[in-house]
């Protein structure tokens, strides 16, 4: 035994020395590829995320010389008592929850029928893409036009005997508006995301499973959604951040008040709002900022873990 | 291949481009301004854009006033979205304009934190400031009475009618509130409310007012009480009750002056900027326009002020307060609101330019004296925000009036602190 | 067998025309009244056709704005050269992140999805600083070197990577090629879906930047297009004739690029093996 290790030191010295150089390889050979990125993230986006964690402790006047007030995690505990921050929350939620799914699936509908290499599938591609080369400024404009009491929506509902809504104005609708037209405009996004993916499912999967008889929903749930499930990892959480941020077709939609009574009031509205348009809460917006931020982490992570994908290595 | 090699190629050349833009650099950029080669200063003025024609305005006057000052050009900025946000960003990166616009209801907040420089020093005889009408003044003072903005115009609001239709159902212009209830539901037919409602504050705070009670008192919210929730009843019941009024987004426009243009609304209380729009897209329509009705016995009207300010972090003060004296001063004042795109707010002007005595720009004038201005306090953003969140749900019927205001004002004063 | 086939087909085939109806009416809305009359849009009446088909929108646009090929410049240049670097930083990020094992990776890329979490109206002000110190206000550095790589789509690449076979960068090591070369000469050919992909995405988010270019941009020489475009939104009245027009005059070139990448979607290569 003690000889057999004798002699082998010297060999277990070379493998040492070997995970030694492969090692240090590695490491260049990592931060190389990370090099740009690495340098971007630290100078233009973790300088001023670590800024505002600093901001969140403090009550903050910015404009005429910095004032800074240390308040502690004041701002934190304030948000429990902010109504309209706890009334934010649950409409970004239903947001959430309504939205994120409902894209993903129709996302992945479109992009799975327009790879079944129908006719005409090119010119399809071409016209569900539009909404999302239009921005969404000019989108929402658009919608809250056609949501108009005399729009066009209302006029189609009327000429088939459906009720009619105030789409706008309405608090119990409100938020509804925003979700379908967000739901439409978002999905040919992700689309064009499966779609790409779906040119690296092995086309002999599908004739193999044809070969034992599968259908066409079948081979759908058995070979596209499974091969598909790193890009639809990253399609929800993707689409949890865009529906948890959701604010151009909110302050749009309400001139910037949230309104009617706060039904399209979502968190990064209120951030805004305290960050903008009241002076000496910034430290506040930015307290809500970083909660809303976790949030969006615990839903990430919670989706991994449900979707049994990889971890993170 | 040929893709990959032609990436990397433009990459590094958009590097190298970035790298010879840092080099060439010299570190003057941002708006300092300094002095131009020929020994001329430089300003800039900052301001948003309503139309092209006030942006044609604005030029007009600028080549006036470097025509007049040969040693000084201004630099013009539009900021096209967003104003405040962009404007407060500069300002604390200390990149602020030396001159810019400034709304009455942003004012009092601004003055507060130091950022405008005082003007009360640069006044002389020539400027002549007991010109300008008190009241569009005010919101641009602090307490100790000095003067951080001068108005280079303002809008009131009127009562404009439809000719034809008034015409039609035999009514007369309403002088008084019942008066006008009566027309808005003699008015009212299929297509047509009576009366087109903004259900916002910045158009309502002078009927919320009519009554005993003060929206805000303080700085603090206080709409939530009896005496304004009872002035401000009979418009919610004007639609719930008679039928006989709607908000824009209820008709399918974008403002009660397209209501208005589309006939879908037979009288709105609207402002000037509504003339030109009502020329211009409507060319056919007749319509008239009056001072707004009296509430509750009190003549009333809202009073939207804009000033030009300066930056108290401007390095070319003297230079910059030529500027706004000439903007603001007779000669510019004139050229500015001699279209009507906003009413001139010195006294001589409006005298000189004959506005008193105009049809359609006579009632709106006379409005200025009476009327509230659109200004109350550093905290009036957050008020309004949450009366306009609530009052339109009381408005289209979701809640009453009382509950909806009483909640507004206890959001807004939580959200204001002590 | 053969029956039940083609009525589905029809079936599908009603679904996805419906959908490009639904998707349609607002594009086509919206370039039809960039043709019309101020008048005629205010006027409330809603159609498709211009009652008086009007070019003056696009004169205003073209003509008018004597800055206007000044900002198409602007445009082109931050948006083509920030795609461009976006592509390769990000790819190579995505890389070592889904393929090499190094220290720290977990926390990288912890680290790169955290921040994409972070609203960006915490951010502005800072941002702002950082570029005032750099002295990079009122400059193309300003726009495109804090953009030039994006958390969202080294993710993306992160998991297309993932799937991709060991043997072939074991095969490409044999030839000799060092990891920077091979991720050049085979990764990336490899990943042509996923990169068009990202060039469009990355593209329109140059190309519909609004709130940095305002900003950032004090010169009405350096404005982008959205920008220079964007100030028909008046106060109190809204002139969407050149709003449309505007949105047009954006739309199209991110068109003609979709366009163009749209062929890689059709005639991809695999990122698997058995291809």
């Amino acid at each position: 035994m003690e000889r057999a290790e004798a002699g082998s030191y010297s060999k277990v010295k070379s493998k040492k020395k070997r995970n030694y150089t492969r090692l240090l390889r590695s490491i260049i050979q990592g931060y190389g590829f990370m090099l740009p990125t690495i340098l971007v993230l630290l100078v233009f986006i973790l300088g001023p995320v670590l800024y505002a964690v600093f901001l969140s402790f403090f009550d903050v006047t910015l404009l005429g010389g910095t004032v800074l007030d240390y308040t502690g995690v004041d701002n934190y505990l304030r948000i429990m008592e902010d109504s309209r921050a706890k009334r934010a929350l649950v409409n970004t939620a239903l947001y959430v929850g309504i939205v994120v799914p409902a894209q993903t699936f129709l996302a992945l509908f479109l992009a799975s029928t327009l790879n079944a290499g129908l006719k005409g599938e090119k010119i399809f591609r071409i016209i569900y893409f539009l909404p999302t080369l239009t921005s969404s400024a000019v989108l929402t404009l658009i919608f809250m036009w056609m949501y108009n009491q005399n729009g066009l929506i209302n006029n189609l509902l009327d000429k088939v005997n459906l009720p009619t809504y105030n789409w706008i104005g309405d608090p119990n609708i409100a938020l509804y508006s925003i979700m379908i037209m967000n739901i439409w405009a978002t999905a040919p996004l992700f689309m064009v995301i499966y779609l790409a993916a779906l040119q690296g499912v092995p086309k002999n999967l599908y004739e193999a499973a044809e070969l034992d008889g599968a259908n066409v929903i079948q081979r759908f749930w058995h070979i596209t959604v499974p091969q598909l499930r790193p890009i639809t990892s990253f399609v929800v959480i993707m689409g949890l951040i865009g529906t948890f941020q959701l604010f151009d077709q909110s302050y749009i939609f309400s001139g910037g008040s949230g309104g009617p009574s706060n039904s399209t009031l979502t968190v990064v509205l209120l951030i805004y709002q305290y960050a903008f348009k009241s002076l000496g809460t910034m430290g506040y917006a930015t307290a809500i900022a970083f909660i809303l931020a976790l949030i969006i982490l615990i839903a990430s992570i919670l989706q991994r873990v449900l979707s049994k994908e990889e971890q993170f290595n | 291949m040929k893709t990959k090699s032609w990436m990397i190629l433009s990459s590094l050349l958009t590097l190298l481009l970035i790298a010879a833009g840092c080099s060439g650099n010299d570190g003057t950029s941002g708006d300092g301004g300094s002095e131009t080669e020929d020994g001329k200063t430089e300003i800039s003025l900052a301001g948003w854009s309503s139309s092209p024609e006030e942006e044609k305005l604005l030029k007009q006057q600028l080549e006036d006033f470097e025509e007049e000052n040969p040693d000084i050009t201004v630099k013009h900025e539009v900021i096209a979205d967003q104003y405040m946000d962009v404007l407060k960003t500069r300002l604390v990166g200390g990149e602020g304009p030396d001159v810019f616009y400034l709304d009455a209801v942003e004012a009092p907040a601004l003055i507060e934190t130091g950022v405008l420089e005082p003007l009360n020093s640069y006044v002389d005889e020539d400027f002549d400031a007991g010109d300008f009408e008190e009241n569009l003044i005010d919101p641009f003072k602090d307490e100790e009475g000095e003067v951080y903005g001068f108005p280079k115009g303002y809008s009131t609001l009127g009562l404009f009618y439809n000719k034809e239709m008034l015409d039609e159902a035999g009514v007369d212009v309403p002088t008084n509130w019942e008066e006008l209830e009566e027309a808005a539901k003699e008015l009212t037919t299929e297509d047509t409310v009576g009366l087109g409602i903004s259900p916002e504050m910045a158009r309502n705070q002078f009927i919320g007012e009519s009554g005993e009670g003060d929206m805000v008192v303080d700085g603090k919210a206080a709409f939530g009480s009896e005496e304004v929730v009872n002035a401000l009843q009979p418009i919610v019941d004007l639609r719930n009750e008679h039928e006989a009024a709607a908000a824009p987004s209820e008709m399918g426009a974008e403002s009660t002056g397209e209501m208005f243009g589309q006939g879908r609304a037979a009288m709105v209380m609207e402002g000037n900027w509504n003339v030109p729009y009502l020329n211009e897209t409507f060319p056919d329509m007749e319509y008239g326009v009056s001072e707004i009705p009296t509430f509750n016995d009190s003549q009333g009207t809202m009073a939207f002020t804009v000033s030009y300010v300066m930056n108290q972090a401007s390095e070319k003060k003297e230079a910059s307060w030529k500027l706004i004296s000439y903007l603001t001063g007779q000669e510019g004042m004139k050229t500015w609101t001699e279209t009507g795109l906003e009413l001139p707010a010195r006294a001589s002007v409006a005298e000189e330019l004959g506005y008193e005595d105009d049809e359609i720009r006579g009632p709106l004038v006379a409005g200025a004296e009476y009327a509230t201005a659109w200004s109350d306090g550093p905290n009036l953003p957050t008020i309004y925000n949450n009366f306009d969140n609530e009052f339109l749900s009381a408005f289209l019927g979701e809640k009453s009036l009382e509950e909806a205001l009483e909640t507004g004002e206890d959001v807004a004063n939580s959200e204001i602190g002590e | 067998m053969q029956k039940k086939k083609s009525w589905a087909k029809k079936l599908l085939y009603v679904v996805l025309i419906t959908y490009a109806l639904i998707t349609l009416v607002p594009f086509v809305w919206a370039l039809s009244s960039s043709f019309k009359t101020f008048a005629e849009i205010s006027s409330g009446v809603m159609n498709f056709i211009p009652k008086e088909f009007t070019f003056e929108n696009y004169k205003q646009i073209f003509i008018e704005e004597d800055l206007f090929f000044r900002w198409l410049l602007n445009s082109v240049a931050i948006a083509g050269g920030g795609t461009a670097l976006n592509l390769l930083f990000n790819s190579m990020a995505g890389y070592a992140l889904a393929r090499i094992s190094f220290p720290g990776k977990r926390m990288w890329f912890m680290l790169i999805l955290a921040v994409i979490m972070i609203p960006v109206q915490v951010t502005m002000i800072p941002n702002y600083l950082i570029l005032k110190e750099l002295g990079w206000l009122n400059s193309y550095q300003g726009m495109i070197v804090p953009a030039m790589i994006n958390a969202t789509f080294i993710f993306m690449m992160r998991q297309f990577f993932i799937n991709f076979p060991k043997e072939l960068e074991e095969a490409a090591s044999l030839d000799g090629l060092g990891r920077f070369g091979m991720f050049l000469k085979v990764v990336l050919p490899l990943a042509k879906p996923a990169l068009a992909a990202q060039a469009i995405f990355v593209f329109m988010g140059f190309w519909n930047d609004f709130m940095r270019p305002l900003i950032i941009m004090t010169d009405a020489e350096m404005y982008t297009l959205t920008v220079g475009l964007n100030s028909f939104k008046g106060q109190y009245v809204t002139y969407w004739n050149y709003i449309m027009a505007a949105s047009m005059v954006f739309t199209l070139p991110v068109l003609v690029i979709y366009m163009f990448f749209n062929k890689f979607f059709m005639k991809g290569l695999s990122f698997t093996a058995d291809k």
